[in-house]
């Protein structure tokens, strides 16, 4: 068990600090309705002792000091004991990294897979394809959100999906501290199918997939050269709405990730070719057969959404899937990205951690396995964060073991500096219900 | 049919089993005349021809032994012969022509069993065609059996083996409140399905409660569009079994005319009679509860309930009823009836004393069922309780050997039991430990330092690449 020392309990003192949070991110980010207080105010946080993986420049500390100033990292030293802080706390022989990171989720847009009304993640609508934003829809309190913070994730990307359209609209970053101002970046990233998703959506054949994803970043190139009289009407008529090419500016000046789906060898150097023509600035979701272009997928830099779990041939489009294609990526100096085991989907995003380590057993170097689900997420997506730096934002886990071992779990959570409730509806219904008996009082427990 | 001296004793042996069921035949002729005439469950009409092949003695040395029936055993050799537990203890002896394997280091615990499994009649690719596994044409298809879709060159199977996977049920799927009947296979490469058929093992019953059944059928309008016509439903088919199995037994007494066969109420009456074990699946407490009281309205037994999400809140009904729940680590959400899911499910089923296991319903799962069992074992720890890895293994080898009617041949590692062993590379309750070598009847199924004793399926002959194989 972790001990939180409270040394000062300045209440004022968060009251101001917490107003000050609240205005910055009220000037930097955009409101979602009713703004609450986060969850804790941020204050000045010592983590004493622990082993330090860093996941930055300073590699792994045997043991070390943190210091957590509101919601950044201040300081990372083998002892930082004379720092004047509100809080201590203990992490002598615990591990401790930075807060992992979700690749692709739909956390906030769904409750439960099967109950339409709890989705928010697809459309289908004629009208809606590349200029689909979710973020309306986003609803950090979730039970979602808490479950998978208690499962180490900090910070996740959310992507739309589609069932209709290649074009599946905008992600955005959040983070998992449930607040209402949880949303760290919207219109972060473009989604798009293509392989034999994109194929299906397309009317059946890879190939209209593939010159559709074509013909609109063209036409949004002729939208970026020609945009007053296409405005104006005086222009040719193009095949996609002018929101849609308006989404793609982005995509086509490269400030913005396209995450695109392959899975087939073949498909992924299509993609490779479709990044070059247009430079994009891709990350490919999926690359079961990505050990078999690995050199090429490390020529172009572009990098992978892996999950390392799925080695099963489950379609002619994953022939070549195995367990080995996180190492033999890596290996060939391809950046690699963990997610969710795919059976387990959004709900289960934290379970990136047995993937990382089940692609350790199979010859992935350990520590970046845990790159993998933390650092190289947060760089592909364009942060700074999944690192324990100066300067750095401070999420924060303290692990009761290796957190890539599928018996260790979280035992301390920081986001932003504010340590965070690990309480979820399993955790309460766990409570309720451990030790089964006939009567009512059941409903009367919690 | 010639019968192995192995398959012969199994048959002998499961006539002791705790069922007490009639064997109905093993795949022999000789006996297939009289079974057939006495039970429902006709054993002998797709008989196993499983052969034990003469296996050369195996001796593990100096391993860590979970030995499945609540004991670990340190730096201890175990000794397979005639591919069977021999015995386990110190510096064994073996004679010159055993297959030595030094395991120092290394853990060993049974073959893993899973009972909840559509490898075969899901088999990858998955492409419509080969999508064989739900007869989703009637709310009762008691009539078929999972087997007849078995695509045996499924390349999942040997995924699985790799993961240490011994023995595991397919079942048909849930989108029926009788789905059919379940096949028990040890996880060998066959031709036949019967090649692979676990010799005297039961057969199983697909029931399916909630959402699935009303949603596919009262989607097109028909019953049961709700639970109680899930219900309603159920109670209508044992009615008619009831009426059935009578209708044969006072044939089989009198004598007469022999009433007509009819395939569905054949499979329920194996139900009612003992022979066919009931796999429920079953997600929440008061449906289980009711499941429950409907076996009893109609006294036949269910051995275990599936997906079981909300086990932990019954859990102690489910042991006061002798029935098994088999549960996933941490899957949930996908649908309101998996929506209270607690990580603790497994460890407080067990710690109620009621019959608790892993399952996957996965082809991917099935390959990690060890990492599975670790979560849910982690997590029973978390909530209190002190479970430990020799007692937590039971979960995925004694008790769905329970639940499948088997623990007398299988599941543990004891003497006389089938000689299905895993070697792993380290705790197998560690994500980076990998099952090394699985033996399958004392015979060397996989190795994986072996590339020649890693089976492949035809499909994966020249798949990638015409001159090699998949991978």
């Amino acid at each position: 068990m972790i001990l939180i020392n409270r040394k000062s309990d300045n209440q004022l003192r968060a009251l101001v600090q917490c107003s000050r949070l609240l205005l910055q991110r009220l000037s930097t980010a955009f409101v979602l309705g009713l703004m609450m207080t986060t969850s804790a105010a941020a204050e000045t946080v010592l983590i004493k002792g622990g082993k330090v993986m860093t996941l930055g420049e300073a590699g792994t500390l045997a043991r070390a000091d943190i210091l957590v100033r509101d919601d950044r990292i201040v300081n990372v030293a083998a002892d930082l004991s004379d720092s004047p802080v509100d809080r201590t706390i203990d992490a002598s022989g615990k591990l401790v990294t930075p807060g992992l990171w979700a690749p692709i989720t739909e956390l906030g847009l769904i409750e439960i897979g099967a109950a339409a009304s709890t989705n928010d993640a697809a459309v289908m609508d004629e009208h809606i394809g590349a200029a689909f934003d979710p973020v309306p829809a986003f609803n950090p309190r979730s039970t979602l959100i808490p479950f998978n913070r208690a499962g180490g994730i900090t910070r996740a990307i959310v992507m739309p999906a589609s069932e209709d359209k290649i074009f599946a609209g905008k992600g955005f970053a959040i983070n998992l501290s449930g607040s209402f101002d949880s949303v760290v970046k919207p219109s972060l990233a473009q989604r798009i199918y293509l392989g034999e998703y994109g194929a299906e959506l397309a009317g059946g054949s890879r190939a209209n997939a593939y010159a559709q994803v074509k013909a609109a970043l063209t036409q949004a190139r002729e939208y970026a050269d020609n945009k007053a009289a296409i405005r104006r009407g005086d222009w040719r008529t193009l095949d996609y709405s002018l929101e849609d090419l308006a989404a793609l500016q982005p995509i086509i000046s490269g400030e913005q990730p396209v995450l695109i789906r392959a899975d087939r060898a073949s498909d992924i150097l299509q993609v490779l070719e479709l990044a070059d023509t247009f430079r994009l600035n891709v990350i490919i979701e999926g690359a079961a057969e990505g050990w078999m272009v690995a050199e090429q997928l490390a020529a172009a830099g572009v990098p992978v959404v892996l999950d390392p779990l799925r080695n099963s041939p489950d379609a002619f489009e994953r022939l070549g899937a195995r367990l080995e294609n996180p190492a033999l990526l890596q290996k060939a100096g391809v950046t690699i990205l963990i997610g969710s085991p795919g059976y387990a989907g959004t709900h289960n995003s934290y379970l990136s951690r047995q993937g990382a380590g089940n692609a350790v057993a199979y010859g992935l170097p350990y520590d970046e396995a845990l790159k993998a689900v933390s650092v190289n997420i947060a760089r592909a997506f364009g942060f700074d964060g999944g690192v324990i730096a100066p300067g750095a934002v401070a999420d924060i886990v303290i692990w009761s073991g290796d957190p890539l071992e599928v018996t260790s779990h979280p035992e301390v959570v920081l986001i932003d500096g504010a340590t965070q409730s690990l309480v979820t509806r399993s955790t309460r219904l766990r409570d309720r219900y451990l030790h089964p008996k006939p009567g009512h009082e059941h409903g009367y427990s919690y | 049919m010639q019968l192995s001296t192995g398959l012969k004793r199994y048959c002998s042996a499961w006539a002791f089993t705790v069922l007490g069921v009639l064997l109905t035949g093993c795949g022999g002729d000789d006996s297939k005349s009289a079974d057939d005439t006495r039970g429902f469950a006709r054993q002998s009409a797709f008989p196993s021809t499983y052969e034990v092949k003469e296996t050369k003695p195996v001796l593990i040395q100096s391993a860590t032994i979970l030995t499945g029936t609540g004991e670990r055993l340190e730096d201890t050799d175990l000794l397979l012969k005639d591919g069977k537990i021999a015995r386990l203890g110190k510096d064994l002896k073996a004679s010159e022509d055993t297959l030595v394997v030094v395991a120092e280091g290394k853990w060993v615990t049974p073959g893993i069993i899973d009972v909840h499994s559509h490898l075969g009649d899901y088999p990858a690719p998955a492409i419509e065609s080969s999508q064989d596994g739900n007869e989703m044409t009637a709310p009762n298809t008691a009539q078929v059996w999972a087997e007849h879709s078995v695509w045996t060159q499924d390349p999942q199977f040997s995924l699985a083996l790799a993961g240490g996977v011994t023995t595991l049920q397919i079942l048909p799927g849930s989108a029926n409140l009788f789905g059919g009947r379940g096949v028990t296979l040890k996880n060998v490469p066959g031709r036949r399905v019967q090649d692979m058929k676990f010799p005297g093992a039961p057969y199983g019953l697909k029931m399916a409660c909630g959402e699935n059944p009303k949603r596919v059928y009262g989607g097109k309008g028909q019953l049961p569009s709700t639970r109680m016509g899930n219900v309603a439903g159920y109670r209508e088919a044992w009615i008619a079994a009831a009426a059935y199995k009578k209708k044969w037994e006072e044939y089989r007494e009198n004598g007469g005319d022999a009433p007509e066969r009819d395939l569905q109420l054949e499979t329920l009456a194996g139900v009612l009679s003992g022979e066919i074990l009931v796999h429920n699946h079953c997600y929440r407490g008061e449906e289980m509860a009711i499941m429950m009281d409907v076996a009893s309205e109609f006294d036949f037994q269910i051995s275990t309930f599936h997906h079981a999400v909300e086990a932990y809140k019954v859990a102690d009904l489910l042991a006061e009823n002798n029935v098994c729940a088999a549960m996933w680590a941490d899957w949930w959400g996908f649908k309101h009836e998996a929506f209270d899911m607690t990580e603790a499910n497994i460890a407080i089923v067990d710690q109620a004393g009621a019959c608790a296991m892993i399952h996957s319903d996965s082809a991917i799962g099935i390959q990690h069922l060890n990492e599975e069992t670790a979560k849910a074992m982690a997590a029973g720890r978390r909530a209190g309780f002190d479970i430990q890895p020799e007692h937590a293994v039971q979960w995925m080898t004694l008790n769905p050997a329970k639940a499948l009617g088997i623990e007398e041949m299988t599941g543990t590692l004891e003497k006389g039991k089938m000689g299905d062993v895993v070697v792993w590379s380290g705790d197998p309750f560690s994500v980076y430990s990998k099952a090394e070598k699985v033996f399958i009847d004392g015979e060397l199924m996989f190795d994986r330092d072996d590339p020649s004793r890693q089976p492949r399926s035809d499909f994966e002959l020249g798949i990638l690449d015409a001159e090699g194989e998949r991978l």
